[in-house]
């Protein structure tokens, strides 16, 4: 018997629920129905994980909901990697959809719109959490260095941490994770910090969004448009600090930048390579 | 030539004497398990280790490495796999045993183990522990992972015994399917005592003879853990849930196989209903007390053998 039959039949049980290609494999046919100890374990492990990577999505519309969307989403992203670690990157997006289809069906449930935000912050919470240590902080001790050295550090090419994580949500759902957060009694366990400056632009459309980790806790703060255009010009492959900065002062001449410079360097957000800064 | 002949591996595995029974690593306990550490002197020759499902670590930094490194400043690990889908679809498996490799480069754990079963297909991977048909075809993909997994992290590891909640149709009975795995990819075995109970009775195999057809010096680690009867069938279908304490039958065959197998790390494992540390180290010391009394029967009969000279 090919291994690679048994494993087809297998899968297609696992995928779809049809045992009936496992009669050839199976030695008593009455048996077969406890294969379902096999699939229940498969989705009960996908769905605990994305239930423990969307924590404030099922807080929101409740255990049950979030388990039958979850479910759902099983079908339509099982996961590729030997992990569950992470899992849910597409959970977003299928949630939108998913959201538009309830639209079109009246007598349906109805699920609010910024469930697809709560798990844009959800996700970017946790690749926060799961991202790589800084190795080259930009501390006071090393701007002090280099001032003393003659460097002109505003000149110096700086990126943000791998933490940072920056995002836009519609106005007043960064406020609502951040209360179904706080009462969480996950939170203390999490070590999660909420910045008492989270003071979302209400002026926009939307909120702008950093994530950020300092000394293993996560952080999460609005930011206003100026802060922003820093946080976006240093994003990716890095920049120029100066540069940066000015794109700020563009979109408001009164923008303190000493201010916002000295939160970033105590929260060590930003990195430097010193061997390239000395040069 | 087979893949295992191209590195030579640590052949450490099954040599770790020094360790005793193990707890689980859980989250949960990880303020227990550091102030643990500051009584450090009160734990000297408990022989107390860690394990961890190694696939939880595959994060690139964070609080979840941070604490593994303090865990592992006072106490030995042992990296336990379940995602490596041994069994079958290796196509996937260098990017996953590159991440597991760079973690044991990191914490140098002292036992290396996996499973043998499948749990990737087609692009999907299935999240838990599917049991292979006993199958000459099946044994050759299982010693093509075990090898594969073994070249890629440059040790030997040990591959445990699945689960069985039913019989698929097999060419050979259970030991003789995973020692003929050891013997030709080299690896050990982990025999887990719950999941041979749960097998022995879903399936109506003999457990204390499944244990007298394997070889002592293969056995590297030994589980235990809780098991559950199913909501609908009742104790006609028992569950490898770790979710609840150790069966006292499950107690009694440990016993036996240490009786048969000597001195191996036992882990107690437990994956969900969480109970406080304290409770699950009652356990683990009970584990350590079947330990200690092998160790108690050995010097006894030392003694014997040499009074008797």
């Amino acid at each position: 018997m090919a291994v690679s039959s048994y494993i087809d039949a297998f899968s297609v049980y696992l995928r779809t629920g049809d045992v009936s290609r496992m009669n050839d494999f199976c030695i008593n046919v009455e048996d077969l129905k406890r294969m379902s100890v096999y699939r229940n374990g498969f989705y009960k492990g996908c769905i605990d994980a994305l239930a423990a990577n969307f924590p404030m999505c099922e807080k929101s519309i409740g255990s049950d909901n979030f388990k039958n969307i979850a479910r759902l989403y099983v079908d339509h992203y099982p996961p590729e990697k030997g992990t569950l670690v992470g899992y849910g990157l597409n959970f977003p997006d299928f949630v939108e959809d998913f959201i538009a289809e309830l639209e079109k069906q009246p007598e349906e449930l109805k699920l609010s719109s910024t469930l697809v935000d709560l798990a844009l912050l959800d996700y970017a919470w946790l690749l926060s959490l799961m991202s790589a240590d800084a190795t080259q902080a930009l501390t006071a001790e090393k701007v002090t260095w280099l001032m003393n050295e003659g460097c002109d550090f505003t000149q110096s090419v700086v990126q943000l941490n791998a933490s940072v994580g920056l995002l836009r949500v519609s106005v007043g759902t960064l406020d609502e994770w951040i209360g179904l957060k706080t009462n969480s009694n996950e939170v203390a366990q999490q070590e999660i910090s909420i910045s008492e400056s989270a003071l979302s632009d209400k002026s926009s459309f939307s909120d702008l969004v950093m994530f950020w980790r300092v000394h293993g806790s996560v952080q999460v703060r609005a930011l206003s448009a100026p802060e922003w255009a820093v946080m976006h010009a240093l994003h990716g492959k890095g920049g120029v600090l100066e540069e940066a900065f000015d794109a700020a002062l563009m979109l408001d001449p009164n923008f303190d930048v000493s201010d916002f410079f000295s939160a970033c360097i105590q929260n060590e957000i930003l990195e430097t390579d010193m061997a390239r800064s000395e040069s | 030539m087979k893949v295992n002949e191209q590195t030579p591996l640590q052949r450490s595995v099954c040599a770790d004497a020094n360790l005793g029974a193990g707890l689980g690593l859980k989250a949960e306990h990880l303020d227990d398990i550091l102030a643990l550490q500051c009584e450090k002197n009160a734990l000297a020759g408990s022989q107390l280790w860690f394990e961890v499902h190694t696939e939880n670590y595959f994060v690139a930094g964070g609080p979840r490495l941070a604490y593994l490194r303090a865990v592992r400043e006072n106490f030995d690990l042992s990296f336990h796999g379940v995602g490596g889908s041994l069994g079958y679809d290796h196509q996937s498996m260098p990017e996953h045993i590159k991440q597991v490799k760079a973690l044991i480069n990191e914490f140098q754990p002292a036992l290396v183990s996996e499973h043998a079963v499948w749990s990737r297909a087609g692009g999907a991977y299935f999240a838990d522990l599917m049991p292979l048909p006993r199958t000459e075809d099946a044994l050759r993909s299982l010693i093509e992972g075990v090898d594969r997994y073994q070249a890629g992290i440059g040790r030997r590891i040990l591959i445990e015994n699945p689960s069985n909640y039913l019989d698929f149709i097999s060419e050979m009975d259970e030991p003789q399917f995973l020692v003929e795995a050891a013997q030709r990819s080299g690896c050990g075995l982990l025999i887990d005592i719950n999941n041979l109970y749960i097998s022995s009775k879903n399936t109506g195999i003999d457990a204390r003879h499944y244990l007298s057809m394997i070889p002592a010096d293969l056995v590297g680690e030994i589980h235990i853990a809780g098991h559950d009867p199913d909501p609908e069938l009742g104790q006609a279908l028992l569950i490898d849930s770790h979710a609840s304490e150790v069966d006292m039958s499950v107690w009694a065959l440990l016993e036996h196989a240490l009786s048969i197998f000597g001195h191996k790390p036992v882990l107690v494992e437990r994956d969900a209903n969480i109970p406080p540390f304290a409770e699950l180290m009652r356990e683990r010391q009970t584990a350590q007390v079947y330990l200690d009394q092998l160790k108690t029967n050995v010097l006894s009969v030392d003694a014997c053998v040499k009074g008797g000279r």
